[in-house]
């Protein structure tokens, strides 16, 4: 079965389970985040990021994952987020970003050992398909989810900072000049 | 999804790097490669032509910003040509636009690196 693009979840006792299908982005970050939260807030305790369908990731839309990872595992303990059916590239970039330590991973072919059961009853997100999005985003939200997001990436892995300076500085610079009381 | 492919043309002393496909994090780091290249060999003058960019990602643009400052210090520029519809509204939206010079002429652009 094909799986409509965009970012699907179902939440069952304690477990979070997030389909990625098409592209993970900045803009579709903030809807994940602010389900992801919700669901911790109400008592999720880990997070199963399924990749099988994800054609590709930014770095802010990572950045989303590690915040949801660093959050549970404050919460709860080491390795709280798996992700998987992760492909050779995806792996890739995890690593790149240090992610592979925050996050257990399951490789693409490999059995997870958690799956969502059959008749789960997966939703997809509002706005979560970029390439169905009819409504302009709202700049100073995607801002910040940006600046949070990259700030989650260096918190995960402190070797983030090069690569990040400069796009956390101007977004930090951007935020503080719109709203003054938002100073590093 | 075109695949991500970087030619080079030099125009006096201006770098043009035409960029075709998806600049995203994974073919990121080749553009990277290319354009501290050029700063090291003392190419400080760099457009980055984006007519057959699909897609560019956040850490992309944030490096840009980078190099651009790179650039700056040394007396020249990053700047951008070309940019497609859909990839200028991301750029504008974040406000890069006022820190990436952005051009749809490449006459006009080779000739503003020599304007100030």
């Amino acid at each position: 079965m094909e799986l409509p693009k965009g970012i699907s979840v179902c939440c069952l006792t304690g477990e979070l389970h997030v389909r990625v299908c098409g592209r993970g982005t900045f803009q579709n970050g903030q809807p994940l985040r602010r389900f992801a939260l919700e669901m911790i807030e109400k008592g999720a305790t880990q997070c199963i990021v399924d990749l099988a369908g994800c054609e590709g990731m930014d770095s802010t839309f990572l950045g989303v994952l590690a915040g949801i990872g660093l959050r549970l595992n404050q919460n709860n303990g080491h390795n709280r987020m798996r992700v998987t059916n992760v492909s050779h590239r995806h792996l890739e970039l995890l690593q790149t970003l240090g992610l592979d330590r925050l996050f257990s991973i399951t490789p693409a072919g490999t059995t997870p050992a958690y799956v969502a059961p059959a008749n789960a009853n997966f939703q997809r997100l509002p706005d979560s398909d970029i390439s169905q999005l009819n409504k302009p985003l709202n700049k100073n939200d995607t801002a910040d989810l940006m600046l949070e997001a990259h700030d989650n990436l260096i918190e995960a892995d402190s070797r983030n900072l090069a690569k990040f300076k400069d796009l956390t500085q101007y977004l930090r610079d951007r935020a503080t000049k719109h709203d003054p009381s938002k100073t590093s | 999804m075109k695949d991500f492919r970087i030619e080079q043309e030099t125009k006096g002393n201006i770098q043009i790097v035409r960029l075709t496909g998806s600049l995203d994090m994974y073919s990121f780091p080749r553009l990277e490669t290319q354009l501290n290249t050029h700063l090291q060999q003392g190419h400080y003058a760099i457009l980055l032509d984006c007519k057959d960019l699909d897609y560019i990602g956040s850490a992309g643009l944030g490096a840009l910003i980078g190099f651009a400052k790179q650039a700056r210090e040394k007396g020249g520029d990053v700047k951008l040509l070309n940019v497609p519809e859909r990839i200028y509204k991301i750029i504008e939206l974040l406000g890069f636009t006022k820190v990436l010079q952005v051009h749809t002429d490449e006459s006009a652009a080779l000739a503003s690196f020599t304007a100030h």
